[in-house]
Formats: structure tokens, sequence, C-alpha cells
């Protein structure tokens, strides 16, 4: 040890991590697969849509897709821009999540109140313009059906392979309602990241709080939280959703808080331990004698450092909550309407025949979803492991 | 006799991709019976270079472009054994058997699940096939006894938990003797105890290395320890020996200018201003003061007893001065010091602060006086929040207690006591891992200043760094000290700190104060029996 200063000029701790993260070519993949899937599941309704983006109908120009955007394809369109936008601006972090929970939801109450798209859609009306020749300009979307557009047009069609229908193109075959599977798949991609997002933001919230309150005052509150951690571990979450849907029907916002608030207790384990071994540690004690509020010493000085084993466990938190909501699509508990990559999965066994093709995209989407995260959360885990990556510096 | 030759020897490390050159060219040679130390500071390749003799480095991250190290069997004619280039076969019948080492950490350096009877049956059993069982007792049992291990028999089912540090340390002696090696590498094999246990396991090594004969290659950073046990002396930097010879030779008369450094900067012989009689009304009074744990047992943790870490102890620190605690580990000095600070809670006594009484001060009322008090800590590794600027953490405490108008204001003052803190300013904007032990050590002083604290308490703040680092901070300490008039208690184990830095000292032994007043009185004349024991085992290098 020398005691001179280092020469190079280092970055926080977080920048070092994600460089560390980026730099294995796993977990770019990863990234690049959630990417592309975050842009897919905020622009569907501009991927896969009926209504045509710009159709010029008897000399009417006008621009169907924007006319029928709901209220949540507008919080999704929101809250990507702000959440680039926040990025571009360099705030502190807890700045940036503030700003962008509350743009959301504010984007959110403001479209509910006054986005009012046509209560009845009927997909099959742009085919029977173009039909009766009134159609002089139209630009499609790349695939030109809507998700929940049972093509009721062309008679009593079913489950078709891929490419096997005449004078229609469906990439990726139809599903038994007759449906476009691809356009399907677009607007599941949002089931599947939400349900993994929220679910796991549930956990994490729940679990940081008592597990800090846990490794902080220990004694009393400590045995009290070990035993509350105990009995949540105890439920099966499958059959408490099971149960839920039962009695209160089918919800998407249902299953996310229920996922969300069975899985927290592998979280408070996590930030109990940490906030154990941080209370002893020099800095902290340092901090109280300095006389630093009960905030500042637990959300400034401790979290931050027991942050580590958090993010790599909430990698692959949000997979399994991917999986779970797929099982439950599977067992035909899903959403009744609305398109999951598990209840495609559930169609493909459902007829006599075995249709690969809704076994073998769907599937192949949360194999690849899943395997995304835990090739993040490998990544994660190794760059924020000192055992594997000297980010103490030059000293050890 | 010759036993071990190093020649040449050069060896780096890394190799991802860029190799970094850990010792470069070390000549030197253990004889029969002799011991020869490698003194240098940390990082200076000593470790390195046991390790390339022994060829424990990890594989592929090491390499030897040049050098040899050979040892040599006990009659001449035979040719020595070229240890770089001999096959693993043939290691594993050296390691062990002709060549033994002893590491640093005695806590780490035994196998926690087996007993030290099997883990020392293990060694026999691969370089003496031939042995029956119960020869292999007796031996171990001898060996054990050699080391001074009560009732050797008794305890070879003993787990190395049941063992306290020093007699593990004893444990890995003898396990290292029981082939009967040549040649021991001892690798600052008591750094980690207390100073009573050091005097009596360097006692055991040099009456074993006698009356056996081996060849000893010691590694320590103590010169104290140097002048205890060596033969010859070799001094390292940089992977560079700067300077070798006879031991006696050597530190008496150093005519390398690093190791004449080295020596000056040992606390015990750094000039020392007079300084003038300290008055005033105490700054701290502690009296009185215990703190209790309570041990807690069976089903219903009833409390069956308690463990007094701090037993009813006075003292008093008062503006300009420092009073040094000192005592071996374990015995509450760093306990007392956390309940001065009110970090934990007392069971009886009175602490007041300036004449005011804060021993049941509730929290909200004890946050405003933290300002007042201070704390500085040993582990430089953990004394800095990683996750912060050093700007964060010394602006932080001043916002919470309202020192300065605004944060431009504060940024300023943190700089001006960096500058105080002989540090650069623009460590203002870097992060704790940028530093090395002694700059984060000044950082840490400089957290504490930041406060303008009357009182500072300082927890081993020297013993993790290296001497010269070491004297450095010192300096800056008593300079303090002497221009603001700051109270200082200093927590230490090592007597020449105290003796540069003390003006009066207390010493601590199970929780109780057994002989306190002025440093010089104390060091010179002590009264307690304790006291002179402790003294007697501090090696020194006489002057």
């Amino acid at each position: 040890m020398t005691d001179q200063a280092g020469s190079t000029r280092s970055q926080p701790w977080s920048r070092q991590v994600l460089s560390a993260v980026l730099a294995r070519s796993s977990a770019r993949l990863g990234l690049a697969w959630i990417g592309l899937l975050v842009l897919v599941a905020v622009f569907a309704p501009f991927i896969a849509s009926s209504h045509p983006l710009w159709l010029v109908s008897d000399g009417v120009a006008s621009s169907p897709v924007l006319a029928h955007l709901a209220p949540l394809d507008i919080a999704w369109l929101a809250g990507f821009l702000l959440a680039v936008a926040l990025a571009l601006l360099r705030l502190r972090l807890w700045v940036v999540l503030a700003a962008w929970a509350g743009g959301v939801a504010l984007t959110g109450v403001l479209a509910l109140s006054l986005v009012s798209p046509p209560a009845l859609v009927i997909h099959e009306q742009y085919r029977e313009l173009a039909a009766a020749g009134a159609v002089q300009r139209v630009i499609h979307a790349p695939i030109p059906y809507s998700a929940k557009d049972y093509l009721r047009d062309y008679g009593d069609t079913g489950v078709e392979p891929p490419l096997a229908a005449d004078g229609r193109r469906h990439w990726l075959g139809t599903e038994e309602n007759g449906a476009d599977v691809a356009a399907r798949m677009i607007h599941a991609a949002r089931i599947a990241l939400g349900i993994g997002f929220i679910a796991t933001g549930i956990a994490l919230v729940i679990g940081t709080v008592i597990g800090g309150l846990m490794g902080w005052f220990s004694g009393v509150v400590d045995i009290i939280g070990m035993r509350v951690v105990e009995i949540f571990e105890a439920i099966p979450t499958l059959f408490l959703l099971l149960t839920f849907v039962a009695f209160f029907g089918r919800s998407i916002y249902m299953m996310m808080v229920i996922i969300g608030i069975t899985s927290w207790s592998g979280y408070a384990r996590y930030v109990r331990a940490e906030f154990l071994k941080l209370r002893e540690q020099d800095f902290v004690q340092a901090a109280v004698a300095c006389g630093l509020p009960l905030r500042s010493i637990l959300f400034r000085h401790m979290l931050p450092n027991g942050m580590a084993p958090l993010l790599v466990a909430a990698s692959f938190g949000v997979a399994s909550a991917i999986l779970a909501e797929a099982t439950l699509s599977f067992l035909g508990l899903g959403l009744v309407d609305d398109p999951s990559w598990g209840q495609m999965l559930n169609q493909a066994v459902q007829s006599s025949t075995f249709n690969w093709w809704l076994a073998v995209f769907p599937g192949g989407a949360i194999f690849l979803t899943v395997f995304a995260y835990n090739l993040v959360g490998e990544a994660l885990r190794d760059a924020v492991d000192p055992n594997t990556r000297d980010t103490q510096g030059r000293q050890r | 006799m010759k036993l071990l030759e190093i020649e040449g020897l050069v060896t780096e490390l890394g190799g991802r991709p860029e190799w970094f050159r850990a010792v470069d060219g070390i000549s030197l040679a253990v004889q029969r019976g002799e011991t020869c130390c490698l003194v240098g500071e940390s990082g200076s390749g000593k470790s390195v270079t046991a390790l390339s003799a022994m060829r424990l480095l990890p594989a592929g991250r090491h390499r030897h472009p040049a050098g040899s190290i050979r040892l040599w069997a006990g009659d001449a004619k035979q040719v020595p054994v070229d240890l770089l280039t001999a096959s693993e076969a043939e290691l594993a019948r050296i390691r062990g058997a002709r060549i033994a080492m002893i590491f640093q950490e005695p806590m780490t350096s035994l196998n926690p699940v087996l007993s030290i009877g099997e883990q020392m049956d293990e060694v026999l059993l691969l370089h003496r096939p031939g042995m029956e069982p119960a020869e292999r007792e007796a031996r171990i049992v001898a060996a054990l006894e050699e080391v001074r291990i009560p009732e050797a028999k008794r305890r070879l089912r003993d787990y190395p938990h049941r063992l306290s540090g020093g007699q593990r340390q004893r444990v890995m002696i003898a396990m290292a003797l029981v082939c009967e090696p040549e040649l021991l590498i001892a690798d600052e094999p008591t750094t980690a105890l207390d100073v009573t246990v050091q005097a009596g396991i360097l006692r055991l090594m040099r009456e074993i290395q006698e009356r056996r004969g081996m060849g000893m290659l010691f590694i320590t950073h103590d010169f104290g320890v140097v002048s205890r046990i060596a033969d010859t002396v070799g001094v390292m930097r940089q992977g560079q020996l700067v300077e070798s010879g006879p031991a006696g030779e050597l530190l008496a008369r150093p005519r390398h200018e690093y190791t004449q450094a080295l020596i000056a900067a040992l606390p015990e012989r750094l000039p020392r201003a007079l300084r003038p009689a300290v008055g005033g009304a105490p700054l701290v009074e502690v009296s009185e003061l215990a703190v209790h744990f309570p041990v807690r047992r069976g089903l219903l943790r009833r409390v069956v007893d308690q463990f007094r870490a701090v037993d009813g102890v006075s003292l008093t620190v008062r503006p300009g001065e420092v009073v040094a605690l000192v005592g071996e580990s374990g015995c509450g000095k760093t306990t007392l010091g956390r309940a001065l600070l009110r970090l934990l809670d007392p069971t009886a006594g009175r602490i007041s602060l300036e004449g005011r009484d804060i021993t049941a001060l509730p929290r909200q009322q004890m946050r405003g006086l933290r300002r007042r008090m201070q704390v500085v800590f040993q582990d430089p590794g953990s004394s800095l929040n990683p996750r912060l600027p050093i700007l964060t953490t010394l602006l932080e405490p001043m916002r919470v207690h309202g020192i300065g108008a605004d944060d431009e204001e504060r940024r300023q003052r943190a700089a001006q006591l960096l500058e105080r803190v002989e540090m650069p300013t623009d460590s203002l904007w870097r992060y704790p891992h940028e530093f090395s032990g002694g700059q984060r050590q000044r950082l840490a002083i400089a957290r504490a200043l930041v406060l303008e604290p009357r009182f500072v308490l300082c927890d081993e703040v020297t013993s993790a760094l290296d001497v010269s680092v070491q004297a450095g901070i010192l300096k800056l300490l008593r300079r303090l000290v002497d221009e603001q008039q700051l109270g200082m208690l200093f927590i230490t184990h090592n007597m020449g700190v105290v003796e540069y830095l003390a003006d009066r000292m207390a010493v601590m032994r199970d929780g109780r104060i057994v002989e306190a007043g002025p440093t010089a009185r104390v060091l010179g004349a002590p009264e307690h029996e304790y006291t002179r024991a402790l003294l007697a085992a501090v090696p020194r290098l006489q002057a």
C-alpha cells in the first residue's frame, strides 16, 4: 500500500457495474432481446393492426390507427417517451423514478378521461371498403391484423398453419378463433413485460422495506419479521392465484399484485442479511456518530451498498413472474380475450391435432424472454461479485 | 551450509494481458541453522518471493522469466533441486516434507471441519507412508508438546475453533514441523497475534530452529521482530532487494537510504517536540463506566451470565491532549470507545462531555451533540461509504448540522479541510476505492473534523498501515491536536505509537484499567505487573 493517488479518475459504482455487464456478449444479447420486446410492446398498435396507418377514402384522409388508440396504448407510449427523455437528462435516480411514475400516471388519467376510441370496433370495415373500391390510398401496418380481429368477413376461419390461407398472409398462422398469431404475439409482449416488471417491483418494495427494518432494528422486529417471511414462503402462489381467479374473475392487475405480494420474502431475506452485515461496518457507525438522521443512514449509506444481490435476484424474479403468468394462462385461467403467450400454448394442444405453430412461436418467445432475463441476471451477479471482478480498484 | 539459494529471481503476475513484475531480480541464500528475514512494506514482493519458492502461485497467472530457486540436500555432493523447474510429483514430495510453510492468519489456515489430530495425521500419512498409526500419533503428540500445547494428547480430537489464535498458530507450527523439514518458510506468522503471544511464538520458533538446525525464511514488516529473530536480513522494496546483510550490522548501521528511512519512520523514533503541560476543564470524563453483554442460554434465552466487556472504567481527556488506551485484543478497549460515543448503551456509569452528562440522553438530543465528538475507525477499507464520492461524504454531515450557509460554502470548507489533512483538493470528486489505505485514513480524519468536534476518538487508526504511512498520519494527528486543542482518545496496541503520540496513557486488561499515568512515567517505570509483562513482550529495535 503506497501513499499515492490513483491517476485515472473512476466512475460511480453503478456505471462500473453497467460497463461490466455490457462487456459480456451474453448479457448484451439478453438486453437486446428485452429491448426489442419493449419496442414491440410500445409500438404494438402501429406494428400489428387492422386499422390502416393512413387511409384516403372518398377523398377524406384519416388515420384510423390514431383514432382507435386506447388509453392503455397512450400510457405505454408516454411511458416509453418519458423514459427516453429522462435517460437523456441525467438526473438523480429517485428524481427520475418519481418523474417517470408521476408522468405515466398523469397521462394515464388524462387519456382515460379525454380519449374515447369507438366502443364498437369493426375490423372488417377497411377490407370491405377496399373491396367496394372506395379507397384511394391506404398504408397498412406491417401486419395488417389486430390481435382481436377474428376475420369474420372470411367466413368460418379457424386454425390455419403459416402461409396456408388463400388471399391472406399469416406469417405465423392463425389460432382457433381465426386471429393472426403474429399479431396476438406482438400484443401479448405487453402482458409479459408488464407482469414481470410490476410484480417484481411490488415484491422489491415490500421486501426492501421489511428486510431493511428487520436488519436495522434486529431483535424483536427481526424475530417477528422472519416469522412473517416464513408464513409468506409457505403460501403456494399458483393455488392462491387459482382461488382468486375462481372468486373474483380474471384480471391481469390482480395477478400482478398477487405474484408481487407472495414473492417478496426472498428479497426481504437478502436485504436483512445485507443490513445486518452493513450495520457493523465502520462507515455506517461513522454516519451514526456524525448524527445523521435514520432516513439518510438507511437509504443513503446502507441501501445502495446492499443493492447488489437484490438486483440479481430481481432479474431472476422477473423471469419467474413471466413463467407464472404463462402457466396460469396455459391452464386456461389467464385472461379471457386479451392475448397472452401462455394462452396460445394452451390452444396448441386443445384441438384434436397438434398445432405446432401455436406451440413453437409463443413457446419460443417465452423461452427467449426468460432466458434473456436469466442471462442479464447472471451477468449482473458476476459484475457485482467482488470475487469474480476487481471492483475495489488496484489494491487487492 | 547452503540450504536454499535464490538467484536473480523474477516473478511476474497477471498476464491478462499485461504482466506485473512483483519480484524483480532477487538473490539471497538461507543457510542451515539460520534465519533469514525478509522485511518490507506491503506490496514489496516479500510474500510473492516465498510463494515462488513453494510454487504456490496461481497456475497460469504467474511466470518466471529469469532466475532459479535451488534447494540443497544434506550432503553437498548431491545435485540441488531447482524448485522452479521441478515437476508436480517432485514438488509434492518436497512440500511439507522438506519445506514447510506457516501463514499469517491463524484463524483461517486450519481446516475447521477436521480435528487438529486428523490434519496433522494427513501430512504424515502422505510423507511417511511406512509409519504405523501408533507411531504417527506419538509423533504428533510430541510435535504438539514441542510447541507447548498443554495436554497435547487430549487436544488431538479438538477442532480448530476451540483453540485461541496463539494456540492455532502453535498448531500450525507443529504441523509444519511434524515431518522435520529442512526449511521453514514463515509469512508474517505473528502479525495477527497479541504482543505477549507473539513474544512466546518467536521464542519458540527460535528454540526449535536451534535445536533442529533448520533453515528459516521469515517474512515480516516489523523491525522489532527482525531484531529478535534474524541472523541475516534482506530489505525489499518494489520487488527488489535494496540491502541485505547480517542482522546486527544492518539494523545498527543501515547503508541504503530506504532502510534508513524505514527505521526512522518507526513511531518511537519520530522526533517529538516538547509539549507544554495541558490544563483546563476535562473535555470528556468517564466515571465507573460498565458495559455488560448478557449471555443467554437455553430454549427461553434466559440470561445466565453477564459478559463484562467494560467493567468500571474511569478516565478523563482534556483539551489539547492525547490519551492512549492500550491493551491486547479482547480487553474491551473498542467497546469502551463505542460506549463513550454512545454508539452502544452503557450498563452503568457516567459519561460527560464538556461538563454535561450524556449517559442517558435521548437519541434526538444526542444527535445535536454528535458534532462535538467524532470518531476515526481502524479499517481503511470500510471506513468510507464506497458508493458516495468524497464530497458527498463530507457535505452531508455539515448539511445536517447546519454548518455553512449553502452547498457552495460547504464545498469550500471541505476543500480547505482536505488541505489540512494533506490531501489534494480534487479528491472531492473521487470515490473511496481510488485511494490507498493511508489516504483513506486521512479522508476519514477529514470526515471526523468536518463537524469541528472538540473530542476525537481514534480506534487503531494506523494498525493496518505501513510504517512510513503511519508516521505521516501520526504527525498529522499530533499537529491537529496541538493546533486546535482537540481532545483525543487514541486506542492502540502499538507501544511505539503511544510513545510518540500520547501525553497520558491507560493500560486496559479484561475490561478494567490496570494502570494509568503520564506516558513517560508508565513506559519508563511501569508499576503494575501486567504493564511490565506487556512492555517486555514488545519487540523493539535497540537504538
